[in-house]
């Protein structure tokens, strides 16, 4: 009968050794870090591409096609730099739309959105989706710093067929993070 | 039949029109600190907060609205796993005016449910903050929020384990002191 005790405390006390701090939950105080305050920023020189009159299946490009607008990055850290578009709305009534392709070209009721940076040679026009899309390539550099500054255009392929005299409104959004 | 739906689209598009604004063109120019928050040892069951500053350096009014974003997967910090759910992040306010060239603070609150499968992670989400336009070109900025939680993960198969051998160790402290020979 002792023996029988004896190791069954010599078990517990051995189990309890081992498994005591593995289970332990730890308490310690919340740290949070704001990595020294940096400060995020990017600014557009211009934000409005009235269009007035267009036909289907045709293209339009900013003027200039590829300075039409400059991204300057602010702040105090280094970015990386995102674009995606969205269908376009009839401003009377949202439910009439032209959808944004996913590769650039247009349709019935469907139309294409293109970005070009200058001096991005290698992709030259890339297709905007609603899917968010790299904008500033790694090829010239994976990021943008403070003070650099990307000139852009953009183009539109119009449906090839859409209901007529409907002022419709889309919206390209430009977003960044810290690098 | 389709040449004629072509033909007529034809004629129809040019009487289309396509404004994307009504308004006056405008530049978009604002900030936000800070750019990236870290949280460490967030104990299942905890919250925590932390302000974001959003800094209007337009000279007119603007409307920004602030929003949790998934981050695209090759841009995540390395480790770091998506953040579970949003609505464990709540916003003192989600859409705020900031007059010209002025600033103001957002409270963002962090709260992790009390469950045990929640300790020990690390997580990754972007905060998003949008300057309100009407325009076709719109700006924004996201903050990286980093959450590590502290604690550590219930592990059922070690706790079974460790169960099985406090039952082995028992019968095999009890055969050895029966079998060890007695001293005379």
């Amino acid at each position: 009968m002792k023996t029988a005790v004896t190791s069954i405390l010599l078990a517990i006390v051995l189990a309890s050794v081992v498994s005591l701090p593995v289970l332990a939950q730890e308490s310690s105080a919340i740290t949070i870090t704001m990595t020294g305050l940096d400060e995020i920023s990017i600014s557009l020189d211009k934000t409005d591409w009235s269009l007035g009159f267009i036909a289907s299946d045709t293209t339009h490009e900013t003027d200039p096609a590829i300075q039409w607008c400059t991204l300057t990055v602010g702040g105090t850290c280094n970015v990386n730099t995102f674009i995606t578009g969205g269908d376009a709305e009839w401003i009377s009534d949202p439910s009439y739309k032209w959808t944004l392709s996913n590769d650039g070209t247009n349709g019935v009721h469907t139309y294409g959105l293109w970005f070009r940076i200058s001096g991005d040679t290698a992709r030259g026009y890339v297709p905007i989706t609603k899917t968010q899309g790299e904008f500033w390539p790694p090829p010239l550099g994976s990021s943008l710093a403070p003070g650099d500054s990307s000139q852009f255009g953009l183009r539109l392929l119009s449906p090839t067929y859409f209901y007529s005299s409907r002022q419709m409104q889309t919206q390209i959004t430009i977003s960044a993070v810290a690098a | 039949m389709v040449q004629p739906i072509r033909l007529a689209g034809l004629i129809a598009g040019f009487l289309v029109m396509i404004f994307p604004s009504l308004a006056l063109a405008e530049n978009v120019n604002f900030s936000v600190v800070p750019a990236e928050v870290h949280i460490d040892t967030l104990l299942p069951g905890e919250e925590t907060e932390f302000e974001l500053t959003i800094h209007n350096k337009d000279d007119i009014v603007h409307n920004y609205t602030i929003t949790t974003s998934t981050p695209l997967e090759d841009q995540t910090r390395e480790g770091r796993a998506r953040f579970p759910d949003d609505d464990w992040i709540t916003f003192s306010r989600q859409r705020i005016e900031i007059t010209a060239d002025s600033q103001a603070n957002v409270t963002v609150v962090v709260a992790i449910p009390q469950e045990q499968r929640w300790a020990g992670r690390d997580w990754e989400t972007w905060l998003g903050v949008t300057a309100e336009s009407s325009d076709m070109l719109a700006v924004r900025l996201y903050v990286r929020l980093l959450v590590s939680t502290g604690g550590r993960r219930f592990n059922p198969g070690l706790v079974a384990g460790i169960a099985v051998a406090v039952v082995l160790l028992g019968f095999g402290s009890y055969y050895y002191f029966k079998r060890r020979p007695r001293p005379e």
